[in-house]
């Protein structure tokens, strides 16, 4: 043993810890008044593994039967008379877009500008005509 | 320790002449760590008398895995704490001898008595783990186990407890030699 050690196990040794005759008569009439207790039950010991996947299994197949039985009670859902939704398609439009050059003064330009929109409009009302 | 195991079967069975030598042989340690821990002398006798009515009551609790040492002091130190009125929790507060059980019982020295200085020094629990280490040998695993921590921990304040008490012991032997030289 080392010197704090030592040390430390005589400066235990020189503290009186003597127990007096009082304090033991003391001690012997209490313990005669106490009895053991009965020991508590020991705790449910854990189960295996093999009982918390049977269990586990168990649930999901429960899990499992109880939807399949609800979805094949339930009766097919039936269409509502009148409910339809109709759909109609509409064809795409080939569109021929150029782009305007400035080449005159502007009140010119913006008469043939004019001009030509409504000669497009015409071709498009023409166009929409022809497909219905 | 077969003997101690006779003396527990018997106590377990309702003997209490076989209890009384069963502790017989702890009651003088036990007692004086309970001095060491305790805030006056009759507060350690009175937790040396409820450690052993509590050992009783519950022996059969008891498991024989574990010393019967260190199932005792683990009760020891329980009664011990619910006994420590509040002001007194923080052993590095109690700076006067007067309610110090331990200046009563040390024998007139002239070098002062480590165990004080650890009181005064060390927590509760390091000085609980120094002691049940260098005065009852417990090992390690025995002290964790009275203390309910880990074996890393106690292996780490025992290490810290030895350190603060060798800066001590060094401290006194420096004042020792100053002294010796005039």
């Amino acid at each position: 043993m080392d010197k704090l050690g030592k040390r430390l196990r005589d400066d235990a040794a020189s503290i009186e810890a003597e127990i007096s005759a009082g304090l033991d008569r003391r001690i012997q009439a209490s313990l005669q008044n106490v009895a053991p207790e009965r020991a508590r039950p020991a705790s449910r010991r854990s189960r295996p593994y093999s009982f918390w996947w049977a269990s586990s299994l168990t649930g999901i197949a429960a899990a499992i039967a109880v939807i399949a039985v609800i979805n094949l009670e339930r009766p097919e859902p039936t269409p509502i008379a009148g409910n339809t939704v109709q759909l109609f398609v509409i064809p795409a439009i080939n569109l021929k877009v150029e782009a305007a050059m400035l080449t005159s003064p502007l009140q010119q330009e913006l008469e043939a500008l004019q001009s030509d929109l409504r000669k497009v409009q015409r071709a498009v009302r023409e166009d929409v005509d022809l497909s219905f | 320790m077969t003997d101690d195991l006779e003396l527990i079967e018997a106590a377990q069975d309702g003997s209490v002449d076989a209890f009384s030598e069963l502790v017989h042989g702890y009651r003088d340690g036990l007692f004086r760590f309970l001095l060491t821990r305790c805030a006056s002398h009759a507060d350690a006798e009175d937790a040396l008398q409820d450690t052993f009515i509590n050992a009783y009551r519950y022996i059969r609790t008891y498991d024989s895995r574990w010393r019967f040492s260190t199932w005792l002091y683990r009760i020891a130190i329980r009664n011990a704490a619910r006994l420590k009125p509040p002001q007194v929790q923080e052993l590095g507060e109690l700076g006067d001898d007067e309610g110090d059980p331990l200046s009563h019982c040390i024998a007139d020295s002239e070098r002062q008595n480590l165990w004080r200085s650890a009181r005064r020094l060390l927590t509760d629990e390091v000085f609980t783990a120094m002691w049940l280490r260098y005065v009852e040998d417990m090992s390690v695993n025995d002290i964790s186990a009275v203390l309910k921590r880990s074996i890393s921990w106690t292996k780490v304040n025992l290490m810290r407890g030895r350190r603060v008490l060798g800066v001590e012991l060094n401290k006194e032997a420096t004042v020792a030699r100053s002294e010796a030289y005039g």
